[in-house]
């Protein structure tokens, strides 16, 4: 069985922690993506999987077997490198057939093998040239070649595609989740890009300061997040965290304090339980009606900014208290700067977060 | 903690991790053949410390201290510093009063020498090779080859001539004169390596500050330089190590004020045919050393990081 | 190789023909030179010569740099400082020996005149001269392989000790070097004392291990494998700093992909790492040879030439500077330069191939 499991992985640089305790288990046939900002530990855990780096403390478990002693050429693995790692004095026909040396067959087997990746990565006619002389999105699929030319354990990825230009990022995001699809092997993807993560994972591990902060599918990190953090990450445009002050809760709608404006939102029961301080707020931009004066229980700003965003309009206004709030309408609906805006959040889309951070939901 | 870290991978001796990183497993396994690499040299520093009398002793001594007894007594003798002021000032004659030797002077020859001689050729040298870089003259493959060529030639082609030329001009024995050679003698060296040096550099920095209206001085000295430091250094140590124990050409024309330190070496130990004076010799080396150790082991890590440039192109 | 793009400067001035009298006329400057010098060198005795030649290189200098300034070639006017130190102490002392080596001269006499090629025919030639001379270049020959294989093996083995990051490495490092900063007399002083019959750590060691007495210097086979020995101990650490710098530069995210792409330690070796320092490699190399070449200073010390070790370098010391015979000197270096440079070209030939193989 092509799996991963770490347990408990720990990995600190003398003081510095790199990785805290971190749980995470990929099926066979399943892509993971590590999301996070840059220096989150995402990378150092891949590499930890890898074998590049020895785990401090926790178990490291691919395919049923411990793998925390083992160096990488032992856990038969293969990885994909950010910045491709491409043998520079090898073609790129001996470089997708390195991986097949440790193997022992025949020449006529090896190009076999080389043969039929290149076809599948549309690298059939640069087979005889250097790394040097081909382009970005070139070495891109020679170093994807390389790692899906042998049968191992599970596929690793370290950020693939943040060397690509936007328009190539797109297909290569297609190409690389077609070809993993039909190898059913566990993989784990690094990126700090949450569209790359949001359209090739099944499921999403978002981290930050070394911590794993949410693992859950694309739509469960998006619609669910579970705390202020993984809220504000995820999606764009970000999340509005509005700070506020709880003050009670009844009839499924949760009191809050903007400012001076008291406002009752849709909120689910666990918010009950909840003693009256400070939350925050988190509304998604697209998440907003505006709704005309005098509706009850509005949140109320005044348009500062507006971005035509194509089909849609960003906006970003003002509060009474001064805090930012983005909104995103209907191309349709005109508005104008200085303009007042009166918005109902939408209750699907509403989330209250605790003082510490933590998502308050059922 | 997992319970398959032991104490000893804890300090180091596990199979290597990291691929370029190696524990003190390594460090251990190096430090055995540094220091059998490294054994006639601390013979001849601790032969600077012996007493005269004990240096040619059978069987040798080897050692300044037992080492808790693990070296037999006979192998051990007790350090003096005596070597290192009979360098500076000892009794020429038999019965006779101390007299100074005249190694200050040497030794200060020696420094002003190779720094003067291998500075002017960094200079001169890196100014030739900004010109090869950016300037390119018409056949400038074939003058960086001649100029490398300069470097191959042995140097007893070059010296007989320069003896005459510098009789005949009345260069001999003077620091211009030796100089002068000592910083022909480096420039070869100097021209190539810094040339690969601003060859590595992008020149879209440049351009845009000459876009700006930078002159090229400035442009040279603001832009250029600051990047190739580690060059620079690298450079200065290699024509060093060279220039302070040059030989042949000091021998033959320095006169008695601007001997430099391996001639008056040379002199001071086979003088007076009584044979080899070890003590003084591995007194007046072990002095020597000292300021060329301390340069390299300084610029160390620029000169790993210098020498990779510079491979073999025509 | 990175092109400035030359700012387009229309010509200022066009070219002075060649009978114009200008201060940048530098093509009128060379022919007066190069005339004005000969006749000088033919006609003249040489103290007199010497000035009139170097103001004739001061006045065609002179030319370049009033030319290179005024039509904005700044390549020259960067590269001739550096040009003229060379040319003055060591282009010009080449040509001035190649000249002597058609000449009968002897630095310690007046007398000079020319005898054409009969100083290359006396060295290559005669019954004794020849005869010594074709043996001291054969010794060299040998030398050259010998130091040079080892200095080559060892200086590469302590790389790839070094290659890795580990504790301490930089206080081991300057360990392996200091033999490279010993001044070579004082090393090779030393290593007579090493190898010293009666005195010698070796002997002693030799001795008392397995009794009588243990001479190194007796034989040939002694003597050059102490000479090549002193001269690898010296010189390897060149080596290894060369190699370790290819080695260092090796990005380690190369040994990491092969790592996981489970390749062998030999095919690593190979395909990733040598391709790194092959270039150094040739460079250490070329640089031995060439000083392989002129080993001479620890034959002197060693064993001055004793016990059949004497080299074609010492050899030219001794007729240059013992026996005076200057033109015969010049003749012998001449045809040494000449084997040096083809030497040299042959490397570079192949390393080129090579790289263009590749």
């Amino acid at each position: 069985m092509s799996t991963i499991e770490l347990r408990g992985i720990t990995k600190t640089f003398g003081s510095f922690v790199a990785v805290q305790d971190a749980d995470l288990s990929v099926a066979a046939g399943e892509v993971v993506c590590l999301l996070g900002p840059s220096g989150c530990g995402k990378t150092t855990t891949l590499r930890m999987i890898a074998g590049l780096e020895r785990a401090t403390a926790g178990d490291i478990v691919i395919a049923g077997r411990r793998m925390n002693g083992l160096p990488p050429q032992e856990r038969n693995i293969a990885m994909v490198f950010q910045f491709y790692a491409l043998y520079p004095a090898l073609t790129v026909g001996e470089n997708i057939a390195m991986p097949l040396h440790h193997q022992a067959i025949g020449k006529a087997e090896i190009a076999a093998h080389v043969a039929k990746v290149a076809d599948i990565l549309h690298l059939r006619d640069i087979l005889d040239r250097m790394p040097g002389q081909i382009s970005e999105g070139e070495k891109q699929r020679v170093a994807v070649a390389r790692a899906i030319v042998r049968d191992p354990n599970c596929f690793l990825f370290d950020e693939p595609l943040s060397r690509l230009d936007v328009e190539l990022r797109h297909t290569m995001r297609s190409q690389i989740k077609a070809v993993l699809s039909n190898l059913s092997r566990a993989t784990v993807i690094v990126t700090h890009d949450q569209l790359e993560a949001l359209s090739m994972a099944d499921r999403i591990a978002i981290m930050r300061d070394g911590r794993i902060e949410q693992v859950g599918s694309p739509h469960e990190v998006f619609a669910r997040p579970a705390n202020v953090f993984v809220a504000s990450f995820i999606g764009t445009p970000q999340m509005n965290l509005i700070e506020a002050e709880f003050k009670g809760y009844g009839d499924g709608k949760a009191t809050v304090t903007f400012g001076r404006q008291d406002v009752n939102i849709p909120a689910a029961p666990a918010v009950a339980a909840l003693a009256p301080g400070r939350v925050t707020v988190g509304v998604r931009p697209r998440a907003f009606t505006v709704v005309p004066k005098d509706t009850a229980d509005t949140i109320d700003a005044v348009t500062e900014l507006i971005e035509p965003m194509g089909a849609e309009t960003l906006i970003h206004a003002r509060t009474r208290t001064g805090g930012d709030i983005r909104v995103v309408i209907p191309r349709d609906k005109k508005v104008k700067v200085g303009e007042p805006l009166h918005m109902i959040p939408d209750p699907m889309q509403t989330h209250i977060f605790a003082a510490d951070g933590k998502a308050v939901r059922a | 903690m997992a319970a398959d870290t032991s104490i000893w991978q804890r300090i180091g001796f596990h199979r290597s991790f990291g691929v370029a990183e190696a524990g003190w497993g390594r460090t251990l396994a190096v430090a055995g053949v540094s220091f059998v690499y490294f054994l006639p040299v601390l013979f001849i520093i601790f032969t600077a410390i012996k007493p005269q009398a004990l240096a040619l002793s059978v069987p040798p001594t080897l050692s300044p201290t037992s080492l808790f007894g693990l070296i037999p007594d006979q192998f051990v003798f007790t350090p003096t510093l005596e070597n290192f002021s009979s360098v500076f000032s000892r009794v020429m004659t038999g019965g006779g009063q101390p007299e100074p030797t005249g190694f200050d002077r040497f030794f200060f020859n020696s420094i002003v020498i190779a720094s003067a001689s291998v500075l002017l050729a960094l200079v001169l040298g890196t100014l030739a090779a900004y010109g090869f870089s950016r300037y390119p003259l018409k056949g400038n493959d074939t003058y960086l080859f001649i100029i490398l060529t300069t470097r191959m030639l042995p140097a007893i082609v070059v010296i007989i001539p320069v003896i005459l030329m510098f009789r005949a001009v009345g260069l001999s024995g003077s620091y211009l004169g030796i100089i002068l050679l000592y910083t022909a003698f480096n420039l070869a060296f100097t021209i190539w390596m810094m040339k690969s040096f601003f060859d590595e550099l992008s020149t879209d920095v440049e351009d845009a500050a000459r876009i700006d209206g930078s002159s090229g001085t400035r442009v040279f000295f603001r832009i250029c330089l600051p990047q190739v430091v580690a060059g620079l250094a690298a450079t200065f140590v290699f024509g060093l190590i060279l220039t302070w124990n040059e030989f042949l050409f000091a021998l033959l024309v320095t006169g008695p004020d601007t001997r430099t330190v391996p001639v008056a070496m040379n002199q001071a130990v086979s003088s007076g045919g009584r044979g080899t004076d070890w003590t003084l010799l591995a007194a007046i080396e072990t002095l020597f050393l000292i300021p060329v150790f301390l340069v390299t082991f300084f610029l160390q890590e620029h000169l790993l990081r210098g020498v990779t440039f510079g491979t073999v192109r025509k | 190789m990175s092109v400035m793009p030359p700012v387009p400067v229309p010509s200022l001035r066009t070219s002075p023909t060649l009978l114009e009298i200008s201060a940048d006329n530098w093509r009128l400057a060379s022919l007066v030179g190069v005339v004005v010098s000969a006749l000088a060198v033919a006609a003249l005795p040489a103290d007199v010569a010497f000035w009139i030649v170097g103001v004739m290189v001061a006045l065609v200098a002179a030319a370049f740099v009033v030319n290179a300034y005024r039509r904005r070639y700044y390549g020259g006017l960067l590269v001739s400082p550096a040009i003229a130190v060379l040319f003055a102490m060591n282009i010009f002392p080449l040509l001035w020996s190649l000249g002597l080596s058609f000449f009968a001269y002897q630095s310690n006499r007046q007398s000079i005149w020319f005898v054409g090629l009969n100083n290359y025919i006396k060295v290559l030639t005669n019954d004794i001269a020849a005869a010594d001379n074709w043996h001291a270049l054969i010794n060299t020959g040998m030398f050259v392989v010998l130091t040079v294989s080892a200095q080559m093996t060892v200086g590469f083995m302590l790389a790839m000790l070094f290659a890795k990051q580990f504790p301490l490495r930089k206080y081991l490092l300057i360990l392996v070097l200091t033999p490279m900063m010993l001044s070579v007399v004082a090393s090779g002083v030393f290593f007579t004392y090493y190898y010293d019959p009666t005195f010698g750590v070796l002997s002693y060691v030799i001795n008392s291990i397995a009794g009588g007495q243990f001479i190194l210097m007796d034989s040939k086979a002694g003597a050059v494998a102490g000479i090549v020995f002193a001269d690898a101990w010296m010189w390897s650490p060149f080596v290894m700093l060369l190699v370790l710098a290819g080695l260092v530069s090796v990005p380690k995210y190369l040994y990491e992909a092969a790592a996981i792409d489970r390749v062998s330690a030999w095919r690593r070796f190979w395909t990733i790492t040598f391709p790194y320092i092959r270039g150094l490699l040739m460079l250490a190399l070329l640089f031995r040879t060439i000083e392989a070449f002129k080993l001479a200073d620890l034959v002197i010390l060693l064993t001055k030439g004793g016990n059949d070790t004497m080299t074609i370098s010492y050899h030219l010391i001794r007729i240059a500077n013992e026996q005076n015979k200057t033109s015969e000197g010049a003749a012998i270096s001449y045809i040494m330069l000449f084997m040096v440079i083809v030497l040299t070209n042959l490397y570079l030939y192949l390393a080129n191939r090579r790289t263009r193989e590749s």
